[in-house]
Order: C-alpha cells, then sequence, then structure tokens
C-alpha cells in the first residue's frame, strides 16, 4: 500500500483563465489494484478508479457492491489487502458517510463548529467559513435548528457543508442523496458541482444511474468487481449489438388515449418470449430488447442506447459468464 | 400537463367503456389537516386496472400523508377517498398489496415464514369474509390456501425466483437486499392483489435487480391489477405510464411523463472549461445542473445565460433542449414555493 | 389471529435472549429469594471483652455466635471490631459481678441482625430483672423463669421464602405481562412491521390478542413453574383455593398486559419502552406491600399503593397460599384487580386500534361525513 504524500503542487487548473480565484490544484487520486477482505469474505476485488480533482466520478452499485468498502478505503478508514490507494493526507479529505454523521442533538451552527475544531478552523476564520458555507447551502435562517429537527435534505446540506469546511482536496460522498427528494437533491448537486469547479476530487457513491450520469467518469460494481466503468458516453459508444423497443400488446397507451386496458393475460409473452429474446427488459409500456447481432426482434422499433441499457446488458452478461 | 379536474365518479375506468367497474383508487378532492399544518389539500388521484401511477413530490409534499389515506390508515377530514368503489376498510385491503419502503418483512422469520404468514393473513381474510364480500374477479383468487399462496410465490415464472426458493429457510435479517426486496413483492403478490402500492419500491438495488423488480410490476399490471409508485428517481419515474406530482399538499401537475414536461425547456451550456462556466452561471445565481461535462440551465432563458458567460468571459456554445422530467419537475415545485 | 400467534411463537423463538430472559428469570429470582435474600437471621457474630467476658460468652444464648472472647481488653476493643466489621454485636463486660451492667454495643448498619439482637436482650433484661445477682452465672436466671407462650400462625419458622414466594409470581407477571409485552409490540414498530399488520386484512383485536396470547402463555407456565417450585422445593403451603389464586392472577395478567400494550402505543423505540416499563416495575416491588409492610409506610406513598395492582395481587396470592384465605374474604382485592384490569385492558386496546387502523370495517359514508362535518 502507497499512500501519496499530500501532493501541493501548484498550478492552474484547467479553467484557470476564469475570474474565480478558487481554482486549486488538480490531485489524482484514486485506487489501483484494490483488493479489501472482510475476513475471508472479499468485499472489493482489483478494483481501479482514478479521482482527479475538478471532476465528479461515480461509483454505482446496490447495497453490498462494495461501493462504501470504496468509498471508506479511499477516505483511509480501511487498509487494503491488496492494491494501493492515493489520496491527500486525511485532514485534507472531506467525507460524508452513508449514516451522514451530524450529530443530531446538537444545532446547526454547533456541528460546524465541532467539525471546524477538528480540523483546527476556528475564530474569524471559523465564522467566515461556516457564514459563507450557511449561505451557499440555503441554512441560514436553520443556523440555531437542531440538526435532529431538519429535514433529510437540509441535514444532507449540512453534513456537506461540514465535509467541505477546511476545503479538502478530495471528497467523498457515500450516498449524499438517499432520501433525499429532487428539490433538495438538485440543490445538493449544484453544491458538490461547485465543490468540483473549484478544483475539488469527488467521489460519489449512489445505487441510481439516472443520478450517476451527471459524473464524468463512472464505475459500475457488482459483487465487489468492477462490472464496467469509464466516461458514461464511452460505455454506452462500447455496447456492441443493438437496442430496440416493442410496444406491449395489449397495455393502456402511455400517452393517456383509448387503449384496450383489459389486458389478455400473458399478452405480452406472446409478442416476445424467453427464447427470442433473451435480453430484455421493461420500461414503461415498452420492452427494451438488446440484440447481440443487431438483428431487430419482432415487431421492434431501434432505440437509443443508455447508460442504463448498457449497465443492464452487462449485467445480465455477467451473470451468463457466472452460470 | 393535464390539470387534475372534476371527473365523473368512474374517472379512472372511463377508458373501458365496456365495464361499468369503478376505478381502483379515487381520491376526489380530499383535505387533511394535522393541527394546523394541511398535508394534504384538495387532492385528486384515480388509478385504473392497467396502470402505473407514479407519485412524485419533495419531502413533505404530502406524498406518505395521500398514501395513508389510500391504505386506510389515516381519514379524511374533507373529501372522499374510495378503494374500488367503496371507503378504506378491512374489505379493501384484502385486495391491497403495499411493499412500504421498510419493506416490512420480520426480518427473524425466514424467507419461507414471511411468505406463509402473509398468505395465511389474506386467506384466514378472505374465509371470514367471503359471505359479505363482492364478487371480485380476481380477489376470488385469494381463496386459495396458504400453501398454495406459498407455492404460487415461488412457482413463478421469472428466473430469479429460484433464488427465492434457494433461500427458502434462510432468515431475512441475513438476506442480502435484493432478494429482500424480491420476497417483499412475493408476500405483497400472493394474493394475487388488485392494487399494488409500493413506496420507493427499488432502492438500494442494481440496475438489473431495479429491471426485474419492474418486470414484475408491469407482469402485475397487464395481468388486471393496479400500481401506485412513490419515488424521488427518474429511474423508476419513466417506468410509470402516468404521473402525479405533488408540492405542499396540492397536486400542481398529473399526466404523462412527457406530457408534464411539455414545451420545457433547458439551455444547455458546452465550455472548453466547464469550470469556468460553472463559476460564471453559479455567480448569476441561475438554475443549474452538471451533466457529464455540460451545464445545464432548467427553464433559463437564453440572454441571461449569456449574459451570465460573458460577464464571466467564458466562451461557451449553448443550445436550448428539452428539459428532463427531472428538470420539469425541481422547477414546478421550487416554483410553488415561492408563490406560497 | 392464529397466523399471529404462530408468527409470533417462530419470532420468540429466534430470540434467544427473551427467551432466556422469559423463563430463567423466574429461576433466579426463585434462588434469590429462596435462598439468598433471606430476611431470617440466625445468628449474630458478637464478641465478648471485659474481666468476666470468659464467663458471660459461655452462658449466651445460641443466636449469639461468640466469635471472639478477650478478657484484656475494654471498651476501646470492643468498638474497634464493630468499626472493622469483626462483630455486629460487643459485650463489655464490667469490671467486677458487683459493678453496674455490662454494656451493649450494636453496629446500627445491620438493621436486621441489629434488630434479632436487641429483641434477645430485652427478654435478656426482663428475665434477669427478677434475680438479685449474677452471681449464678447468668445462664441459669434464664432458666428460672418461663417464657410467655408464643404461638406464630401460618409461617411459624418466620421463613423469608414463604413469603416471598407468592410475591415473586407477581414480579414475573409484572416482568412477562409489562416488559416483554411492551418490547414485542414496540419492536414491530420500529421495524415497519406493524403497519404492515395494519394494512393486512386484520380487525384490531386479533393483532391485539395474536400480539398478547404468547405472552399471556409464557406468564401462566412461568407462574406454574414457580408455584411449583415454591412447594416442592422450599416447602412453602398451598393451603387455599387454587381457582382464587388462578383468578387473581389472571386478573392482575391482563392488568400487566395491558400496561405492557399502552407502554408500547407511547414508545418510538425499544430503549423508551424499556425505560417506562421499569418505571412502572420498581414501584410495585417496592409499594406493593412485598417487602415493607404498608401500614409502616407514609400516609402519601401509601396512596400510591393503593393504586397499584400488584399491591392487590400481594394480598391474594399471600392470602390464598399461606393463610388459606377464602376467596368471600379477598374480594376487595379481587374486585380492586378486576377494576384495575378493565380500565387498563380497554384503555390499551382503544389506543391500540387508534395506533393501527383508524378506517376499521365500520367506516361507511356516514363516518367519513361526520368527520369531515367535525
Amino acid at each position: 500500500m502507497s499512500v501519496a504524500a499530500e501532493s501541493d503542487v501548484s498550478g492552474a487548473a484547467a479553467g484557470g483563465a476564469s475570474g474565480t480565484s478558487m481554482h486549486r490544484a488538480a490531485g489524482e487520486w484514486g485506487v489501483s489494484g484494490l483488493t479489501i477482505n472482510y475476513g475471508r469474505r472479499p468485499a472489493l476485488v482489483d478494483v481501479t478508479l482514478a479521482v482527479p480533482g475538478g471532476a465528479i466520478t461515480a461509483v454505482v452499485g446496490s447495497d453490498g457492491s462494495g461501493k462504501t468498502t470504496l468509498a471508506r478505503a479511499l477516505a483511509g478508514a480501511l487498509k487494503p489487502s491488496a492494491g494501493s490507494v492515493r489520496r491527500p493526507a486525511s485532514r485534507r479529505i472531506g467525507y460524508v458517510s452513508a449514516a451522514s454523521g451530524v450529530y443530531r442533538d446538537l444545532t446547526v451552527d454547533e456541528n460546524l463548529e465541532f467539525t471546524g475544531g477538528a480540523y483546527g478552523l476556528r475564530g474569524a476564520a471559523l465564522r467566515e467559513r461556516a457564514a459563507q458555507l450557511l449561505t451557499r447551502t440555503r441554512l441560514t435562517d436553520a443556523h440555531d435548528r437542531l440538526a435532529g429537527n431538519l429535514s433529510g435534505g437540509m441535514r444532507q446540506k449540512l453534513a456537506f457543508a461540514m465535509a467541505v469546511l477546511h476545503e479538502p482536496e478530495l471528497l467523498i460522498l457515500d450516498e449524499p442523496t438517499t432520501g433525499v427528494d429532487p428539490v433538495s437533491r438538485a440543490e445538493l448537486w449544484r453544491l458538490i458541482a461547485g465543490a468540483a469547479a473549484a478544483g475539488t476530487g469527488v467521489l460519489f457513491a449512489t445505487s441510481y444511474l439516472d443520478e450517476a450520469e451527471r459524473a464524468s467518469m463512472v464505475l459500475v460494481l457488482n459483487r465487489g468487481r468492477e462490472l464496467v466503468g469509464g466516461d458514461p458516453a464511452a460505455i454506452v459508444a462500447a455496447l456492441p449489438g443493438a437496442m430496440f423497443t416493442v410496444p406491449v400488446a395489449g397495455r393502456r397507451d402511455g400517452s393517456g388515449s383509448e387503449g384496450d386496458a383489459a389486458a389478455e393475460p400473458g399478452a405480452a409473452e406472446a409478442v416476445l418470449d424467453g427464447r427470442e429474446a433473451p435480453y430484455r427488459w421493461r420500461r414503461g409500456a415498452d420492452w427494451r430488447v438488446w440484440s447481440p447481432g443487431g438483428a431487430p426482434p419482432a415487431g421492434g422499433t431501434a432505440a437509443r442506447v443508455d447508460l442504463s441499457d448498457a449497465v443492464i446488458v452487462a449485467s445480465l452478461q455477467a451473470r451468463e459468464g457466472a452460470a | 400537463m393535464t390539470q387534475s379536474g372534476e371527473m365523473p365518479a368512474n374517472g379512472g375506468g372511463a377508458s373501458r367503456p365496456a365495464s361499468p367497474a369503478p376505478p381502483l383508487v379515487a381520491v376526489r378532492a380530499v383535505t387533511r389537516r394535522f393541527g394546523d399544518f394541511v398535508a394534504v389539500d384538495a387532492a385528486d388521484l384515480t388509478v385504473g386496472p392497467g396502470e402505473v401511477v407514479g407519485l412524485l413530490g419533495a419531502n413533505g409534499a404530502g406524498k406518505t400523508t395521500l398514501i395513508r389515506l389510500i391504505l386506510g390508515l389515516l381519514r379524511p377530514g374533507n373529501g372522499r377517498v374510495r378503494l374500488f368503489g367503496e371507503p378504506p376498510s378491512r374489505r379493501t385491503r384484502r385486495r391491497l398489496g403495499y411493499v412500504p419502503q421498510g419493506l416490512g418483512l420480520w426480518e427473524d422469520l425466514t424467507v419461507t415464514e414471511n411468505l406463509e404468514f402473509s398468505a395465511d393473513a389474506f386467506a384466514v381474510a378472505a374465509h371470514s369474509t367471503r359471505a359479505d364480500a363482492p364478487a371480485a374477479t380476481r380477489s376470488a383468487r385469494a381463496d386459495a390456501s396458504a400453501a398454495d399462496a406459498t407455492a404460487r410465490a415461488y412457482g413463478g415464472a421469472e428466473p430469479l425466483d429460484a433464488d427465492l426458493r434457494a433461500a427458502r429457510d434462510q432468515l431475512v435479517r441475513d438476506l442480502p437486499l435484493g432478494l429482500r426486496r424480491r420476497l417483499a413483492f412475493a408476500a405483497a403478490l400472493a394474493h394475487h392483489p388488485d392494487l399494488l402500492v409500493l413506496d420507493e419500491p427499488t432502492s438500494g438495488v442494481d440496475p438489473l435487480a431495479r429491471a426485474r423488480l419492474w418486470d414484475t410490476i408491469h407482469a402485475t399490471v397487464e395481468d388486471g391489477a393496479g400500481a401506485l409508485v412513490t419515488t424521488h428517481y427518474m429511474d423508476e419515474a419513466e417506468q410509470c405510464d402516468r404521473l402525479v406530482v405533488m408540492a405542499q399538499g396540492v397536486v400542481i401537475a398529473q399526466g404523462t411523463m412527457r406530457a408534464i414536461i411539455g414545451a420545457a425547456t433547458a439551455v444547455e451550456v458546452e465550455a472548453d472549461h466547464w469550470e469556468a462556466a460553472f463559476a460564471a452561471l453559479d455567480a448569476a445565481g441561475l438554475p443549474l445542473a452538471l451533466a457529464g461535462r455540460l451545464l445545464r440551465v432548467p427553464g433559463g432563458d437564453q440572454a441571461r445565460v449569456r449574459a451570465a458567460l460573458a460577464t464571466g468571459a467564458v466562451a461557451a456554445r449553448i443550445r436550448i433542449v428539452p428539459a428532463t422530467f427531472e428538470e420539469t419537475f425541481v422547477t414546478l415545485a421550487t416554483a410553488r414555493q415561492e408563490n406560497s | 389471529m392464529w397466523a399471529i400467534v404462530v408468527k409470533e411463537f417462530r419470532q420468540l423463538r429466534r430470540d434467544r435472549r427473551t427467551v432466556a430472559m422469559l423463563f430463567l428469570l423466574p429461576f433466579l429470582f426463585l434462588i434469590v429469594f429462596g435462598y439468598a435474600a433471606s430476611f431470617d437471621v440466625k445468628t449474630v457474630p458478637t464478641v465478648v471483652v471485659g474481666p468476666l467476658a470468659t464467663t458471660v460468652a459461655a452462658h449466651l444464648p445460641g443466636q449469639f455466635d461468640v466469635v471472639g472472647v478477650h478478657p484484656a481488653d475494654g471498651y476501646t476493643q470492643a468498638f474497634n471490631e464493630l468499626r472493622n466489621g469483626k462483630a455486629i454485636i460487643a459485650i463489655v463486660t464490667p469490671a467486677s459481678l458487683d459493678a453496674r451492667n455490662a454494656q451493649i454495643l450494636i453496629d446500627g448498619t445491620e438493621l436486621l441482625a441489629a434488630r434479632t439482637a436487641i429483641t434477645g436482650f430485652s427478654q435478656m433484661k426482663a428475665l434477669s430483672s427478677g434475680v438479685p445477682t449474677i452471681n449464678q452465672g447468668p445462664g441459669q436466671a434464664y432458666y428460672a423463669l418461663k417464657l410467655p407462650t408464643l404461638k406464630v400462625l401460618f409461617n411459624p419458622e418466620l421463613r423469608t421464602s414463604v413469603i416471598m414466594i407468592p410475591g415473586l409470581c407477581g414480579i414475573i407477571l409484572v416482568f412477562v405481562g409489562t416488559v416483554a409485552t411492551a418490547l414485542g409490540v414496540v419492536r414491530e414498530r420500529q421495524a415497519g412491521t406493524l403497519e404492515q399488520l395494519a394494512v393486512m386484512p386484520f380487525r384490531a383485536w386479533q393483532v391485539f390478542l395474536g400480539k398478547i396470547a404468547p405472552y399471556l402463555l409464557i406468564a401462566v407456565i412461568d407462574m406454574a413453574l414457580i408455584v411449583g417450585a415454591g412447594l416442592l422445593v422450599f416447602n412453602v403451603p398451598f393451603r387455599g383455593s387454587v381457582l382464587t389464586f388462578a383468578l387473581g392472577a389472571l386478573l392482575f395478567l391482563f392488568v400487566t398486559l395491558g400496561v405492557g400494550v399502552l407502554i408500547s402505543t407511547v414508545s418510538q423505540t425499544q430503549g423508551q419502552a424499556i425505560q417506562l416499563s421499569i418505571m412502572t416495575l420498581l414501584p410495585q416491588i417496592l409499594l406493593s406491600g412485598l417487602f415493607f409492610p404498608l401500614y409502616s409506610m407514609a400516609a402519601g406513598v401509601r396512596w400510591i399503593s393503593y393504586v397499584l395492582p400488584m399491591t392487590y395481587f400481594v394480598k391474594v396470592a399471600r392470602g390464598v397460599m399461606v393463610r388459606g384465605t377464602p376467596f368471600v374474604a379477598l374480594w376487595f382485592p379481587l374486585s380492586m384487580l378486576a377494576v384495575l384490569g378493565a380500565v387498563v385492558f380497554t384503555l390499551s386496546v382503544l389506543r391500540f386500534r387508534r395506533d393501527l387502523a383508524p378506517a376499521g370495517a365500520k367506516d361507511e359514508d356516514g363516518a367519513d361525513v361526520a368527520e369531515a362535518s367535525a
């Protein structure tokens, strides 16, 4: 295991031409060949992922896929069984665990004060930074409320504020939007993008692909191993074959117009059966069908591949490979 | 977008002129207060057979209260809630399959024991209420014995059910989340409910498992049931036939995803250095989201975007693109918040 | 409802800690109250000092266990022996037989032993007052006079276990009825499965009875075990009617189960449920007359005792088992238990119903309209 020393290389970030003075050195953090075992059980197997400064990197997977393990290993909270971790010194890391780490019986101010103290911020510097973050997270009016009384979205924003209080070079967010509604999530995403725009490297774990699509790089984990990874557009482009949609017979038209709602049981299977189209799954009123050879299924219309399609196909192929 | 208005009593069934059956769920002008707080304000909602209706809203928008009203766990202050044409009661509950966010499984029981319990719960009810039950076509099948129901839960055509069968003697607390979700579905579907109520049905599972759970929901719905699904995620919203969007207790939009998006647009910004563009647009206080290396300004007008970029001296290409559903939703909900 | 009972037993079977608590605890209590926590003080460690120490020590009655005789020492040594915990009683004999009475020191921190000693000495004093001198030796003086005839009824050996074991049944009933029931219901609420039960086609009473039935059964088994052990191992008599005892126990059990369910309806977490349970458990154990007699309590405290169901159960249980009190003489405590049971149980059913399913089967249009206009 080698942990890179804190790098303080100064150099203009890519967008240094702009008028913002917030740009800092873009570190190149990440893990390489990382394997972590819990006892005998492997939680991560040979995972490599770069988490560059000034960008958002998403890790996608189900509960138990290893994404929390990866986040914690990058944060330095777990010792690799094999492979290496490149990360800044721990006081330059901001980490939000899935449990968010906010003290519910302290106020917003007290939470920030405590975290600031832990990172050696105090006095006027702490007050100024805390006020700035409260404004940015729109929590100023809630500054004296107990964190336990905040909504889920506000609490996650507080967790974010606590994690970036000391202006870390690497920000690790484990499912920061779980249980957060879309309005708060949009705010949270904007905050996270802001951190990346200012040069911070962001690692973001989620179980939803629609979220991961906003990141510049994506790693999909399946039982501790990489399923697919890379630029979302590249993952999509790399899918061979072709995608089709096949409408489900008897399904009420999604547009709400008159349709035959009294579906015959099994009508869908009459159109497609497993032998004809083994790679198929539902999306709304249609089947999505992937054809490895590119031949269209009966009644199929060509469809644009998206990240979700690519990941589902990869999962199905992995499952076949294992069987 | 179709705003909900006065509907005939059999609104949801209107598309089935041959059948006089009432909609599965008919919520009409329902208001529910808790003290001074109006959790649900004159809401309308219909779920018909053969459709998946998605219920979306920010936290505190009234989704949970509305679901509890439909489940019969709360009574409306004003308005009417009808399930299968009657007020929520024990009789309507036996035609209902509910998967809460926490799954509602007994973690210290095995897979089989959980299935047996819910089968018993519904089978027993079927026997004790058979005399006064309406001649409901689908729920007649709920009379099957517990053993039958359990067998059906395992015997489905879905290839993934083999996993559940293999884990049948394991305690639920020892199962991975994906399998637990599948078990919750199996338990909720075993009595062939006419209405599925699913609260964030696929959270925490991987994309393939999510697709398979939705395959199950669609198969059930095509068998004649209806489904009401709450979610925060677009991966799920796009699976629904129709969406109902709530904010501050009020239904602010309903219709298909396409209809709700309507003509809403976003400004897409492509800059050589997205960081600089982000900083410029952020400073201008515009709504802003990052998508890969592109920036999006939902509902933003081109002129303001151009002005902000010029102020920051950022060179970028901009174009108008259709808004995503999530962007439309956030714009609607935010507008509602700011108006009140 | 049967489905819930079966489910409940399956869950209990896996919950080893609770099962252990429900079945081992009675035995632990039996051992504690049957053997260890005895209020019967048989012998008191005693030292005797002073010139006449040897003579006095030789004539002390059996309840004084002489652990030291020091003719050469005086008061100071006696004081030290007590302070150092070597003895509880010290007798400082006078320098000569003509001098004043011996001085007796008693360790006041050992309440029960001290009380035994004081009783013993007061008898000695009464007896020796008629004797002009103690030249004959103190021992002879005692035997010279006769004790008045004393007859202790029901518990002639004044054994603690005889009075504690009937009360122990009460503690176990409170434990199973209140603590275990409250925990069982709150666990479902915390897991979110109570809501699942609410949307299943059960009636509220089915869920209620299904949840409490297993605890009812366990409580009955526990009680049978305790009474059985009491009779066989500790020779506690059972002089009265088993039916009267069973009736009292059943009524009491309904109160405790009701309290358990009530606690569960106001607790969000198992921790809160335990706190509240302990708050109901402690006063019942301490103020019910089980340890301290009601007549020796301050009037205000005694009124607390009068609203505690345990007070009445202790009266019934001790009465029936030890004294053989007939049913008619127990009408008051039995009806108090019935009243408390009816009040608490009804309250708990209502609260539970409200918690579970506000829209019951009777929810017709009329109910909706009534709610809407209210």
